[in-house]
């Protein structure tokens, strides 16, 4: 610690030079928080994901639905713990850029796989015991106004056996999603309620959800259910939570790729360009280093001395960039993804520090043994 | 003149004792390499998804899905449903009668990509008409598929880029043998990431007896607003009609804004660094020359020559940057990829991009050189001539 002054002086020798060095080093871990932050912190999301729950669907085209008769071959299958057909409805409410997603489901099932959703209390019960009654989304109910007790109408493309394309639901509770308020934007029905009133696909699903027993199940679960069914004229496609998400963010191109390769890049130059200056300072102090040396420091102390003062510099330098991409960062998610994203993981944090003083280090030692090696009389005898 | 030879003299004169400085020379090129080579990667990137841009589809060409449907995969449309569109008002046709449209069927493939890994690739059938409204497609390999049989095409592309696509290979649909009968090549549009074969044969061996989508012609882009009209009033069918650009917008506007916004940003970002980087090893490379550019000043060469000397310098230093860079971007992104849901794209650097890149380059120069160009011009000859 008492040497702190002497690393401090050691940096400040060319100010000027220290300042430029810093805001380069400053630059690049602007960038590596902002990219590594954002891919890292999309495969937490992936990673949380839950991978035991799985989603049949048609594997020729989403439009051709299932049969309802699949319900009771797959809820049979080892490993499958709970099972609830889905059928989508499409309503929109008094306006036609109001739209309400409806979705009819067993509800008991459907609450026990998707665990994120929290039913008021009774709702589950009183939807059981009300055919054309509704769960909707909290996010509705502020949008709308909606009252638990509410008739709900909606406009809908899918024609009912009486003839009108107007769905009518009792409103019997609501549901929040903690994690995502926004997210509580549908009406949870009963499956039965869609399936009877509605004039065509009586008996089809749109998909079915599976939640396997355990998470290490999932794989073979799925494998199990779309081998039972291949080359049917019902084939079905099964994906987990985790492989949707996967494909929803890998649209264009191989993010991680483009990633490591902009790191690599930049810290490529990086550790050049301070390799170079410091070489120079160390260079141009030789005679300083040589005072240092004559009044009985050792050849180690000025090894360390350069090499504490790179340390310093880059580990400052990061710490300011990385500072600044934790505020960057939820600035340009919302562009860049919809997946909640929400800090910079402190792993990343981590990572970066072990960087900067992997290059602080790599930069330095061939400057720091010369800084150490170099013998008094030659570097005093340039003065 | 005058002005002119002292300049070239001077930075005839720095460059040659570029060699002593080989370090800093070295900083200079490599750090305007990485930021050119990465701007320009991440535009080719960009310059391969213009293919779905608004601009690239022509104004008279519209799209039909089963209303609601946001992609292909979930729209519905009944064979009836085709023949009701084709009668519209608005709609192109030949002489004989016949409307310039044709309806798809999309359905799914597994793949082993050349790598071994699995892929999936899109077998679209096209009803007969396809060639009334798209450019044509160029075949380079083989024949076209016939009607009635289990024959399909692939693109160019998909040939490369999966195992067992060459002409006489043969896929594995629903259990049926299907012949690979030729191989084409379109003009760089969407219909490269898609296998062709003929609807009805491919709704027949899939069990599916609906289309998902229809391209067509109109009469002009001003007969749009008729036709939609036309088909809302319609109660016997349920479609959402929009023009290939609408459609292309909405399907990838919001991706090609964003990898130009990616690309500008950490380009730009990358820049300053590089910025911060040139300006040291400037001021480093003028620091070493304190005595040299003292003498000079002493001898009568001008401020105004020094100044633009040590720009030149810096230009000079920083072009072969925007070479290296724009080279390495070609070497690794050019030729084609593919993305997660299938589609190919065709990854291009440009002389547009090199021009970008180049121009970057120059500022990057220009602005890393100022400051070092200012303190040379201004070094107080006296001193820096009695520093031993």
């Amino acid at each position: 610690m008492k040497y702190l002054p002497l690393v401090w002086a050691g940096i400040a020798h060319k100010r000027s030079r220290a300042v430029l060095l810093l805001l380069q080093i400053v630059s690049a871990f602007v960038l590596f928080g902002t990219l590594q932050g954002l891919s890292s912190g999309i495969k937490q999301v992936i990673a949380h994901a839950h991978v035991d729950r799985l989603y049949v669907g048609n594997r020729v085209a989403a439009a051709n639905m299932l049969p309802l008769s699949l319900l009771q071959s797959i809820a049979s299958m080892k490993g499958v713990a709970y099972i609830t057909p889905e059928a989508d409805l499409e309503g929109t409410y008094q306006k036609t850029d109001q739209s309400v997603p409806v979705v009819g489901t067993n509800v008991d099932a459907f609450l026990h796989i998707f665990d994120e959703i929290h039913a008021s209390p009774g709702a589950a019960e009183a939807l059981r015991s009300h055919r054309a009654g509704g769960i909707a989304g909290s996010a509705l109910l502020r949008q709308y106004g909606w009252k638990i007790g509410d008739r709900i109408v909606l406009q809908t493309p899918m024609p009912k056996t009486d003839g009108t394309r107007d769905w009518a639901f009792d409103l019997l509770g609501s549901y929040d999603v903690p994690d995502a308020p926004e997210d509580a934007d549908s009406i949870i029905t009963n499956f039965s309620y869609l399936n009877e009133s509605r004039l065509a696909d009586r008996d089809r699903v749109n998909r079915f959800v599976v939640k396997a027993d355990a998470p290490a199940n999932a794989g073979s679960v799925s494998l199990a259910i779309d081998t039972a069914f291949a080359n049917s004229d019902h084939e079905t496609r099964t994906q987990s939570d985790a492989d949707r998400l996967a494909t929803q963010i890998q649209q264009t191109v191989d993010l991680d790729f483009i990633v490591r390769g902009i790191v690599g890049a930049i810290f490529f130059a990086l550790l050049l360009a301070t390799g170079a200056l410091i070489m120079q300072s160390v260079r141009e102090r030789g005679p300083e280093f040589a005072v240092l040396k004559t009044f009985g420091f050792s050849d180690r102390f000025v090894l360390l001395l350069v090499l504490a003062e790179s340390l310093v510099l880059c580990l400052s330098a990061a710490a300011i960039g990385l500072a600044l991409a934790y505020l960057i960062l939820p600035q340009v998610r919302p562009a860049l993804t919809e997946l909640n994203v929400a800090h910079l993981p402190t792993v990343v944090l981590l990572f970066g520090l072990a960087l900067a003083a992997l290059l602080a280090l790599l930069s330095s030692c061939a400057p720091a043994l010369q800084a150490a090696r170099h013998p008094i009389v030659h570097a005093l005898a340039k003065r | 003149m005058r002005l002119l030879r002292q300049v070239w003299l001077l930075t005839a004169c720095a460059l040659r004792a570029v060699n002593e400085r080989r370090g800093s020379a070295l900083v200079t090129v490599v750090s305007v390499t990485t930021v050119v080579g990465v701007l320009v990667s991440l535009l080719a990137i960009r310059e391969g998804t213009a293919i779905f841009s608004a601009q690239s589809a022509p104004p008279d060409l519209m799209v039909i899905m089963g209303r609601g449907a946001k992609v292909p995969f979930t729209s519905f449309l009944s064979r009836e449903t085709v023949q009701v569109v084709g009668q519209a008002p608005g709609v192109r046709k030949e002489p004989d009668g016949t409307p310039d449209l044709y309806a798809t069927i999309l359905v799914p493939v597994d793949v082993i990509r050349a790598d071994g890994r699995r892929g999936t690739v899109f077998l679209v059938g096209y009803s007969p008409g396809a060639q009334l409204v798209e450019a044509p497609v160029r075949l380079i390999g083989g024949r076209w598929y016939r009607a009635g049989f289990h024959e399909l095409m692939v693109p160019a592309p998909v040939r490369q880029m999966y195992r067992g696509m060459d002409v006489g290979d043969q896929i594995l649909l629903r259990g049926a043998a299907w012949n690979i009968v030729g191989v084409f090549a379109s003009r760089n549009s969407l219909s490269d990431s898609f296998l062709r074969a003929d609807a009805d044969s491919v709704m027949s061996a899939f069990g599916i007896n609906h289309f998902q989508q229809i391209n067509l012609r109109l009469e002009s882009p001003s007969a749009a607003g008729e036709f939609a009209r036309a088909l809302a009033a319609n109660p016997s069918i349920a479609v959402d009609v929009k023009s290939r650009r609408e459609l292309n917008e909405e399907t990838f506007g919001p991706t090609n804004r964003l990898l130009y916004y990616i690309a500008y940003s950490i380009g730009g970002v990358m820049a300053c660094g590089a910025i911060f980087g040139a300006l040291n090893a400037l001021y480093a490379s003028i620091d070493a020359r304190r005595r040299e550019l003292a003498t000079l000043r002493a001898i009568g060469f001008n401020s105004a020559s020094i100044i633009l000397s040590v720009l030149a310098e810096s230009v000079v230093l920083a072009l072969p940057g925007a070479v290296l860079g724009s080279l390495l971007a070609w070497w690794l992104f050019s030729g084609d990829v593919v993305s997660s849901n299938g589609q190919i794209f065709h990854l291009t650097v440009t002389q547009h991009l090199v021009v970008i890149g180049v121009l970057w380059t120059l500022a990057i120069g220009l602005i890393g050189g100022t400051l070092p160009a200012l303190r040379a011009a201004r070094l107080p000859v006296a001193t820096a001539l009695q520093e031993s």
